[in-house]
């Protein structure tokens, strides 16, 4: 049996990845805790570890705030449908295409090419696409209730607005299920659906009883990602509605982006942040709890 | 390198015996003497340089009848080709080069957006042609919030990374109080960029965009100054002239007031014309957008209905009054005479609909004249008319008088940085390039930049090369707005006052939340923001920034007994 390094080696070999962890991650994220317990600005004229010190005074002050509660119900609202939404359809489009067919791999590759492109780019062509002669009223719903379709103006109304943003979404993001989705059920053992389809099991029960358990653990895991993920949403918010109408789409990053930005309130931005965090945090030790631990 | 930076070498300590004590007061006396003969000699050449162009004709007239020609020799005025402004930057910066304080070959840097690379690189071009011993380099920024940003990480890490930062007046407070913007008032006395005089930027706007509490602190590059801009075809239309008078029983005419831009909006929205590409033509549009532009609609009507931004002696909010219902009560009946992407769309929308022939009344920046008679894609090019910007009638001193002023949203100015390596050659590249010869030139070369000294609307040497850039019946109409022109919030936390502002105008229009809410949403969340920097800092600056609103405005203060 080889001999273990004695302690002083081991401390050292491990010396710069501690070095550069702590340089990247955590020194910052001090900060962070520290901007969050004083009152500072740039526009204070101090500099910020000279920056009077607040206690909580900035925590206490989200607590208040109105527009931040409504940004982060908003915001889990938002999560609470793409993710699903998301879900199900990859998960039916990779149940599709377990079947073999002629193109499946341009398919395959076209079904995830809205991954590969940048989320304002989307964010832009999904504006486009919901304006009231865009190609959404003007094709699609022109079909089905007429030249009526022409007066919707999407981005008016806060629920329309708050739907543009899920489809913008979900567009981009099905896909990331689909190809987690896809990999997962290509991998089920072809003997586990054969034996029971030799027991006479009908399609749905080979999905349900046997596809679908296997793969749970891959659909806890993309359920967390892409629930992370999705928690930050800005892009789209910030190019295809900027918040609007007045704050009723605002989503969390969007406005600690604007504490922040634009309006210099680093501080209150940090303890926000923190708040955030916090609560991802929580719901994140849960969720992996409750999806993955159970097994 | 070498630094402008005096060098912090500790002083020695003076203790002199009475034979030292002789020998240095006598040296003195003897420099003393040596320097006064020498600057008397020296004089005339220095008048001369400074003032030939100002003086020439009253020196021929008393050499002919007075006096032989002088045994001076005459003068060579270098650069004759520049305006003194330009040549005073020219003649400095060589100065600066000639005692060593800035290197041959130093790099000046410039933050900017994008959008003003032309005219940026049009003024280094001509700055190249003079002083090709100092470089000049742009740093170009995608959007305006990104040049907002880059310049607080520079106020807060102080890298010395830009000599220049080109801003939006509205972050002047902001960057003062972060202490990035250099006071350069001694620059300003020093070099002359001559802001009084025929040649001075338009009042008030040359004070409120480069002052910051009795200081100043930035050279203006731009005017931003809204106008009514309006379909003079349809105005003009003797058909529409007879139903409008039948309908409303007053002349159709180019609005003076508000009332009457919601009878005209109305008048022509009802008509369902059809645009050339087919849209509908509306009535009016004007900025409810919910990105940063709503403000600018409400506070030019608020403010010309005699309503005060902040109370004068208690910083108090005093936007939920009866003059901000009113804002809102004008706002809401144009509504259905604005195309409704008015509430939602950026603000780009307002110029793509009416280059279009999409809406008949609007208002926006002098770009967008720029665009109507210029774009190849404009079917008004002809027929577009620029006049002031509505007002408000108010009863002041028992007559009854349309207040009207003009919004100038942004307005870019330029800043040194406290950070610079070479602040005073810095501030030379300013003053160079803003001169009234060069800085004609450089607004002429591109759009982001508009006109701002007097001169450019009036001498017959520069009106010309304005009139063919812009037309000029704009000129003459811009010039009068800019005289009642208005400043943005120049306080600090400017962009966070006005984006509160903008949030709550475009709830209001959307529908979401009611004028009243609003109201007391922005007062209660203007008052935070006060609270936050500090309530006798933010009254200084107001106090400071209110003086300098255009007369119409403090007139109706002064009627309403909102200011002294």
């Amino acid at each position: 049996m080889p001999e273990k390094p004695p302690r002083p080696i081991k401390i050292l070999s491990s010396l710069p990845l501690n070095l550069l962890l702590n340089g990247v991650l955590i020194i910052p994220f001090i900060i962070m805790i520290y901007l969050a317990l004083v009152k500072w600005s740039p526009l204070v004229g101090v500099n910020w570890w000279n920056a009077p010190f607040g206690g909580v005074v900035n925590f206490q002050r989200a607590l208040s705030d109105s527009r931040f509660i409504e940004a982060l119900g908003r915001t889990a609202l938002f999560v609470a449908i793409v993710v699903p939404l998301e879900l199900l359809i990859g998960l039916l489009l990779a149940y599709i295409l377990q079947k073999p067919f002629r193109g499946k791999r341009f398919v395959i590759s076209l079904l995830i090419y809205p991954l590969m492109l940048p989320p304002v780019v989307v964010a832009t062509v999904f504006y486009l696409f919901f304006q009231p002669y865009g190609p959404v009223n003007n094709i699609f719903l022109q079909y089905v209730i007429g030249p009526r379709a022409l007066n919707i103006y999407w981005f008016l109304d806060p629920t329309l607005a708050f739907i543009t943003i899920i489809v913008a979404d979900t567009w981009q993001w099905t896909p990331f299920m689909f190809l987690i989705m896809y990999s997962g059920l290509s991998a089920v053992p072809k003997r586990l659906i054969e034996a029971a389809e030799v027991l006479g099991a009908s399609e749905w029960t080979i999905f349900w009883k046997v596809r679908l358990p296997l793969i749970k653990p891959l659909i806890s895991v993309a359920v967390i990602l892409r629930s992370l993920e999705a928690f930050k949403v800005f892009d789209y918010v910030y190019v295809m509605t900027g918040g609007g109408p007045g704050t009723s789409t605002e989503s969390i990053s969007l406005y600690i982006y604007r504490l922040a930005i634009l309006y210099s309130d680093i501080s209150y931005a940090a303890a926000v942040s923190l708040i955030v965090l916090a609560i991802i945090f929580i719901v994140s030790y849960f969720a992996v709890k409750i999806l993955v631990g159970r097994r | 390198m070498g630094g402008e930076k005096a060098s912090s070498e500790k002083p020695k300590k003076f203790d002199p015996d009475r034979r030292q004590f002789v020998i240095t007061i006598g040296s003195a006396i003897v420099a003393l003497g040596i320097g006064y003969a020498l600057g008397y000699l020296t004089k005339p050449v220095e008048r001369i340089t400074t003032t030939v162009t100002k003086t020439v004709t009253q020196t021929v007239t008393q050499t002919v009848t007075a006096a032989p020609p002088s045994p001076t020799p005459t003068p060579v005025l270098e650069y004759p080709e520049l305006s003194d402004v330009a040549r005073r930057a020219v003649l400095g910066v060589k100065k600066l080069i000639a005692d060593g304080v800035v290197p041959k070959g130093a790099t000046l840097r410039i933050l900017h957006v994008a959008g003003s690379k032309a005219q940026l690189e049009k003024a280094i071009e001509l700055w190249s042609k003079y002083v090709p011993e100092i470089k000049v380099e742009l740093i170009t920024m995608g959007t305006e919030p990104d040049v907002y940003t880059k310049a607080m990480s520079e106020a807060v890490t102080k890298t010395g990374a830009y000599d220049i930062v080109t801003i939006f007046s509205t972050w002047l407070g902001d960057l003062v109080e972060a202490g990035l913007a250099k006071d350069i008032t001694v620059y300003f006395s020093k070099y002359d960029p001559e802001y009084v005089g025929p040649n001075a930027p338009i009042e008030p706007l040359g004070s409120y965009t480069t002052l910051y509490k009795g200081k100043r602190y930035a050279l203006t590059l731009d005017s931003d100054v809204f106008t009514l801009t309006y379909r003079k075809d349809l105005l003009n239309d003797p058909k529409y002239k007879e139903e409008f008078k039948a309908t409303y029983g007053y002349d159709l005419k180019v609005p003076d007031t508000w009332e009457e831009v919601i009878n005209i909006a109305e008048f022509f929205t009802n008509k369902k014309l059809t645009s050339p590409r087919g849209g509908r033509v509306w009535g009016a549009y004007f900025y409810v957008e919910p990105a940063f532009a709503a403000y600018i609609s409400w506070t030019n009507i608020f403010l010309e209905a005699g309503g005060i931004l902040f109370d004068l002696e208690t910083m108090d909010p005093k936007v939920d009054s009866p003059e901000g219902r009113y804002a809102f009560d004008i706002l809401l009946k144009l509504k259905p005479f604005m195309p409704p992407e008015a509430i939602s769309a950026a603000w780009a929308d307002l110029y793509d609909k009416y280059i279009h022939g999409e809406s008949v009344l609007t208002a926006a920046w002098p770009s967008l004249t720029k665009m109507a008679i210029s774009s190849p894609d404009s079917v008004v090019k002809e027929v577009t008319g620029t006049a002031l910007m509505p007002g408000v009638k108010l009863e002041i001193g028992g007559k009854p008088t349309i207040i009207r002023a003009s919004p100038n949203p942004v307005n870019w100015v330029g800043i040194v940085s406290n950070y610079s390596k070479y602040p005073e050659a810095s501030y030379l590249f300013l003053q160079f390039m803003t001169a009234p010869d060069i800085g004609l030139e450089v607004i002429l070369s591109g759009v982001i930049l508009d006109l701002f000294r007097e001169s450019w609307f009036k001498d017959p040497k520069y009106r010309p090369k304005a009139a063919a850039g812009y037309g000029a019946e704009f000129l003459d109409a811009y010039l009068e707005s800019i005289k009642i022109s208005y400043p943005d919030f120049i306080i600090r936390g400017g962009p966070e006052y006005a984006s509160k502002l903008t949030t709550a105008v475009n709830a209001v229009m959307a529908g979401t939340m009611d004028p009243k809410t609003a109201l007391s949403t922005v007062a209660a969340e203007w008052d935070s923001i006060t609270k936050k920097y500090g309530r006798d800092a933010q009254l200084e600056a107001w106090r400071a920034l209110a003086q300098l609103f255009p007369e119409p405005i403090k007139m109706a203060w002064k009627a309403k007994g909102y200011m002294k």
